[in-house]
């Protein structure tokens, strides 16, 4: 293997202190349990002189709610955040991620923060964080900014981090009585494969059972960037659970992807399996809100 | 290039080694502390069969650095049974002959270990998704899964 230094803060504010030091850039790179890193640095996709390990911050390892907020911190792993009771039967959509994110030895290193950063469309919990509008905290030495995860995310491994920051929580609203929120995958087999095609959704109605709100996520919305499917979300917002129809958005839905082939589907297989992921989504929502 | 005191516990024995930040934790296993049970298969986490159990949790040692590891608690296959007398799990992979070439048994071993100790009672369902990240390509698993649901009846003692 390629060789490199390994930094090991002492505490956060060393951290914080290292970074600001010595930003980050293509020679310095930011680590969590690292569970994709030794393969970006076998692919050479990964070139750094210097890694910072974040492991051992157990202190960014929390799931906290305050007043209806959920906050999640960056290096919670996927099998931390589902062990905890304050992801409740409202928020069983991270539950149906896990279930099929990697296998169990990645889920329990995998982190929250990892993914988000990460930024590239074989995360699949960034749909999920999309479609709860989810927010996160990024901190440099003295100072402190909270963005929407939506503009975070930039690009196929872009994102809006400066380079003396590091993102040290997400945080988002509690599904509530209205609401309902879910998760659909396709990929070769269940277990560690990245999808074809993911999709999230997340939907809010009215005493009238009308659709409020509605938003909708998928991993490759443009080509291989995360992102809200904004123009769908429109075409649903004021129809009715009781008569959903999702076939007629089809039109709405393929003009809005920009999916692009590579070895694992073609454009056109993906297109038609997020039409059918969006069906599905949907309909374990309605599912969930008409059994309330 | 930057040296680091790597201490951890394994298998209950405490070790203070000096590694390389690039070093991976597998071959720290293997190659520094001599312990060969552990298997390299694919070396980028897609077959599962050099997992280990770090702080009661399965890890696959390929991707994780050997410095992560520090502070940590480990447990390989080598601390499972001895050969006199053998875990539940093993005997019931023997009777099941649910080993045939062997290599990702270590990994079978210690992912339904976890299993059976937070769930005595498991459904195939479960045990299916325990095994999950480790590839057999010998057996159809179909062999390893009926191993585990003997070994459950044999360590819950309720035949």
């Amino acid at each position: 293997m390629r060789r490199f230094d390994m930094y090991v803060p002492a505490n956060f504010d060393d951290l914080l202190a290292y970074i600001d030091e010595h930003p980050i850039s293509n020679e310095i790179h930011l680590i969590a349990n690292g569970s994709d890193i030794i393969n970006r640095i076998q692919r050479r996709q990964l070139r750094a002189r210097t890694l910072v390990d974040l492991s051992g911050l157990d202190e960014l390892n929390y799931v906290k709610k305050e007043n209806g907020t959920i906050r999640v911190g960056a290096l919670t792993t996927i099998s931390d955040l589902i062990s905890s009771s304050i992801i409740d039967s409202r928020l069983e959509v991270f539950r149906e991620v896990a279930s099929k994110f990697g296998g169990p030895a990645i889920r329990n290193v995998a982190t929250v923060g990892g993914n988000i950063c990460a930024a590239s469309s074989s995360e699949d919990l960034l749909p999920v964080l999309l479609v709860l509008d989810a927010k996160v905290r990024l901190r440099s030495k003295g100072n402190e900014r909270v963005i929407p995860i939506e503009e975070f995310l930039k690009g196929k491994r872009q994102t809006d981090l400066k380079p003396n920051e590091i993102l040290v929580e997400t945080m988002f609203e509690e599904v509530d009585n209205r609401s309902a929120c879910a998760f659909e995958k396709i990929g070769m087999r269940n277990s560690l494969i990245i999808a074809f095609v993911n999709c999230a959704v997340y939907l809010r109605v009215d005493e009238s059972s009308r659709i409020e709100e509605a938003r909708v996520a998928f991993n490759r919305v443009a080509g291989k960037t995360p992102a809200r499917a904004k123009r769908t979300e429109e075409q649903l917002k004021g129809t009715s659970i009781t008569t959903n129809n999702v076939s007629r958005l089809e039109p709405v839905i393929r003009g809005e992807l920009r999916t692009s082939p590579d070895f694992r589907a073609s454009a056109e297989y993906r297109s038609d399996v997020a039409c059918v992921l969006l069906k599905r989504a949907m309909n374990k929502c309605i599912h969930e809100l008409e059994g309330r | 290039m930057a040296k680091h005191l790597l201490k951890f516990t394994v298998n209950g024995k405490d070790h203070a080694l000096i590694v390389d930040s690039h070093e991976r934790l597998l071959d720290v296993l293997r190659d520094r502390l001599g312990l060969r049970g552990t298997k390299e298969g694919c070396s980028t986490g897609d077959c599962g069969i050099c997992a280990v159990i770090m702080n009661d949790r399965l890890v696959n040692s390929c991707l994780t650095f050997a410095i992560q590891a520090r502070n940590k608690h480990l447990t390989t296959i080598e601390a499972i049974g001895t050969e006199e007398n053998l875990h539940p799990l093993q005997d019931a992979f023997m009777k099941w002959n649910a080993c045939q070439c062997g290599f990702c048994i270590p990994a079978m071993i210690l992912t339904t270990k976890l299993l059976l100790d937070q769930t005595p009672n498991p459904s195939e369902q479960e045990i299916k998704a325990s095994i999950s990240g480790i590839l057999c390509r010998c057996t159809g698993y179909y062999k390893i899964i009926q191993a585990v649901k003997t070994a459950a009846v044999e360590i819950r003692g309720d035949n």
